[in-house]
């Protein structure tokens, strides 16, 4: 691309549109995608602290054998509302909507998202389906569990359908997102940034977008067929009636086996700004990792059936579907020791999110182990349905994909608010958050091969010294997310003045005042290099003005 | 009036028309995008059908006919001929001739309306002579039914925005250069029309 050709044209890219005015259009009906990644942010905050209170009620049922704290029908509900809001109302739309949303069009040197409007229309979408859903538990709440297996989940009331109806509009609102997002980085870099210069959290968002856009649409399908065969009675999985329960299986992890990289891939993203800025070393591998996460986002969609090995899937089956698991670890693999590359010789501050980062590296790495364990047929007939499997994925998602979400607060808070979250609070943060997490689900791993199923409000009492030692730890857990918000909100109001750019970072978002202006940049900056390459100076021009008290050239000419 | 200055214009590329060339662009891709999201929704269901068509209870299943592959056929044929018209209307447009381009725009509309009701007078026919509906006739009622349905949903939308299309022209909504709305009504009929190809298939011929 020849770069100074480029930059001299004023496009669309380049336009600034007047400020919105009023309370109304600047935080509620935004159309700027800072304050839209911000209310993703939140909301999705809102909605942890929700399902964050369902998973104690689960913790204090399980102190005893004999539960007795909730009826055995409410605490189907309650893990049923806590495994759904926490897949579809916390992280996806905080790593996608909330981190993406903010972060990535910074990152390109953009003013915007390519659709500003389709954007707003997508967040609004997600609060309604968050309300939506826990509306349900007036009616009757869901009772089969996240994944919603026919035929329990087309018998029980009118919550399921209501379900039905919630997940099928965050559904649409990620679509819509990933639309979104893969026209802005096809079409809205600043001049000079190829694709090879990209940073790589856009590299992840790159990668994540389509998988929003297909698996997303794919279970929307399913869900449509669900509601339609629980409203209409219409028999599309309903075995009495010529359906097929495995039906809904195939359709549900064509999606949701995606979804889990819908989950991380996001966080790959974050890891991968937090290391090199933190040990002031460019990444290592920088297109090993661009790369793996497209090819993780590609095998990722034909593998589903690993689901489903113990739902009489043939055999002949079941093996390719085991080896097309077990080669997604290589490029998982591949970026695991990219990153411990990029740490090593390198000289490291120790910052809250450097510490998140790393306990990402540990914690993300064993629940990967443990999904090659169950990756294999038979291991998987074995631990299939018990706490093996909890215990796996929520290593994947709270050790994986939380602690990313809690980096890249510590990392990014700075430029969301122009303050510093607290240092000291976040490091007990971090440490509290790492043990209580610890001994909440590695005891399941052992408790599984015992034989602990899943899914049912008492257990024998062999297992109860184990589920207290789990319960006692995820309160330690809870505090410390207390702990977390405690340190936003004060921080929000007293904390240190963060400064365009308090970590040293490289990538442009660093580039420009904290919180930036709403048109993010005076003059859109030409790019020249990656930016990871921290002995080098750095590769952007037209950036002189970004940080004085001049308004851009735009704006003032219409002043005259 | 701006047709002349365009011409003359054309390798200087004003910045309004380039903005106006970075719009499209954004919105052809967007659009692309959406168009396929949209074969996944489709898809699904496809596979879905085939599913459970194959799972081993004889197809069409007991008490079911075989739709009427006379009368689709002939409906098809309507489509496709819709699909022609569309195309010829779209290049009337970008040749400045408008009344052909009228012209062939409400034959696409009343072509589309044709393909609507014989898509009525097929399940009329199926539900008073063989009592075949959406939920009482097993995975054939819950298949056909959802997946032409949700095709011939997307007929309907075409036709009303071929209708929004055809007024939005006449009040000078776009010009000979600026048209992309046009372009994307054209891709979103040659969609339904490719959709149509395989429901055809799968539904009436294997
Ligand atoms: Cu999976």
């Amino acid at each position: 691309m020849a770069v100074a050709a480029v930059h001299t044209s004023g496009g669309i890219a380049d336009h600034i549109h007047p400020e919105p005015q009023g309370f109304i259009r600047r935080y509620v009906f935004s159309i700027d995608h800072k304050i839209i990644g911000i209310q993703y942010l939140i909301t999705g905050f809102v909605f942890l602290v929700l399902a964050g209170l369902l998973a104690e009620l689960i913790r204090v049922q399980l102190m005893n054998a004999n539960g007795g704290f909730i009826s055995p029908d409410t605490y189907n509900e309650i893990y049923t509302m806590h495994g759904s809001a926490m897949v579809w109302l916390v992280i996806i739309p905080i790593v996608t909507g909330g981190f993406g949303n903010f972060i990535f069009p910074l990152q390109l040197g953009a003013r915007d998202v390519a659709f500003p409007w389709l954007n707003m229309l997508s967040f609004w979408m997600f609060p309604v389906a968050g309300l939506l859903l826990f509306s349900s538990f007036l009616l009757g709440a869901p009772v089969a569990g996240w994944t919603e297996y026919p035929p329990m989940s087309l018998q029980g009331g009118v919550g399921t359908s209501m379900w039905c109806v919630a997940i099928f509009l965050v559904g649409v609102s990620s679509t819509l997102t990933g639309m979104n997002f893969m026209v802005t980085i096809l079409k809205m870099r600043a001049p000079g940034m190829t694709f090879t210069r990209m940073p790589l959290f856009v590299w992840a968002q790159l990668a994540t977008a389509p998988l929003s856009m297909v698996a997303t649409t794919a279970l929307a399908a399913a869900l449509a067929a669900l509601f339609m065969e629980r409203q209409f009675g219409i028999p599309f999985y309903d075995p009495a009636r010529g359906g097929s329960p495995v039906l809904w299986q195939h359709m549900f992890w064509f999606y949701s086996h995606p979804a889990v990289y819908i989950m991380i891939l996001p966080v790959f993203g974050i890891i991968s700004e937090v290391l090199p800025t933190f040990a002031r070393k460019p990444v290592f591998g920088y297109k090993l990792i661009a790369f793996s996460s497209v090819a993780i986002a590609l095998a990722g969609f034909m593998v589903w059936a690993h689901h489903m090995f113990t739902s009489g899937l043939a055999p002949y089956l079941q093996l390719p579907f085991m080896i097309l698991t077990f080669t997604i670890a290589v490029p998982t693999g591949v970026k695991i020791f990219s990153w411990m590359a990029t740490l090593w010789g390198g000289k490291i501050h120790y910052t809250t999110a450097l510490l998140f980062a790393v306990g990402f590296l540990a914690l993300f790495t064993f629940g990967g182990v443990t999904g090659i364990f169950l990756a294999a047929v038979p291991f998987d007939l074995h631990a299939h349905g018990t706490y093996f499997i909890v215990g796996h994925f929520h290593y994947v998602l709270v050790g994986g994909s939380l602690m990313g979400i809690f980096a890249g607060m510590y990392y990014w808070f700075p430029k969301f608010s122009g303050r510093m979250l607290n240092e000291t609070i976040g490091k007990w943060h971090f440490w509290l958050f790492f043990v209580g997490f610890n001994g909440t689900f590695l005891p399941m791993h052992w408790l599984g091969f015992l034989g602990m199923p899943r899914r049912v409000a008492e257990y024998d009492p062999q297992f109860q010294m184990w589920n207290r030692v789990e319960s006692v730890s995820s309160f330690i857990m809870t505090f410390a997310i207390l702990l977390f918000f405690i340190n936003m909100f004060v921080s929000m109001r007293n904390g240190k003045k963060a400064g365009p750019n308090p970590w040293g970072g490289r990538t442009l978002e660093w580039m420009i005042p904290s919180p930036p202006h709403y048109y993010n940049f005076k003059n859109i900056p030409t790019v020249y290099a990656l930016p990871y390459d921290f002995s080098e100076p750095l590769p952007y021009k037209g950036l002189e003005d970004e940080l004085n008290d001049k308004p851009p050239a735009q704006l003032a000419g219409a002043h005259h | 009036m701006a047709v002349a200055s365009a011409a003359l214009d054309a390798q200087h590329h004003e910045p309004v028309d380039q903005l106006y060339a970075e719009t499209r662009d954004m919105r052809l891709i967007g659009f692309l995008f959406f168009l396929f999201s949209d074969v996944v929704l489709f898809s699904s269901f496809i596979f879905a059908y085939l599913y459970l068509r194959n799972s081993g209870q004889g197809w069409p299943p007991q008490g079911v006919p075989r739709p009427d592959v006379a009368l689709a056929a002939l409906n098809s044929a309507i489509l496709f001929g819709s699909g022609a018209t569309m195309h010829y209307a779209l290049e009337n447009w970008k040749h400045g001739k408008f009344f052909r381009y009228a012209g062939f725009m409400i034959a696409t509309i009343i072509l589309g309306a044709m393909f609507l009701t014989g898509q009525v007078v097929e399940y009329t026919a199926l539900y008073t002579k063989e009592h075949v509906t959406w939920g009482g006739s097993g995975i054939f009622g819950a298949s056909f039914f959802t997946l032409t349905g949700m095709h011939g949903f997307h007929v309907l939308v075409g036709v009303f925005y071929l209708i929004t299309l055809l007024l939005q022209s006449v009040h000078g909504v776009y010009s000979k250069d600026k048209y992309f709305g046009l372009t994307a009504g054209t891709l979103y009929w040659h969609f339904v029309d490719v959709i149509w190809v395989v429901l055809f298939s799968i539904f009436y011929l294997i």
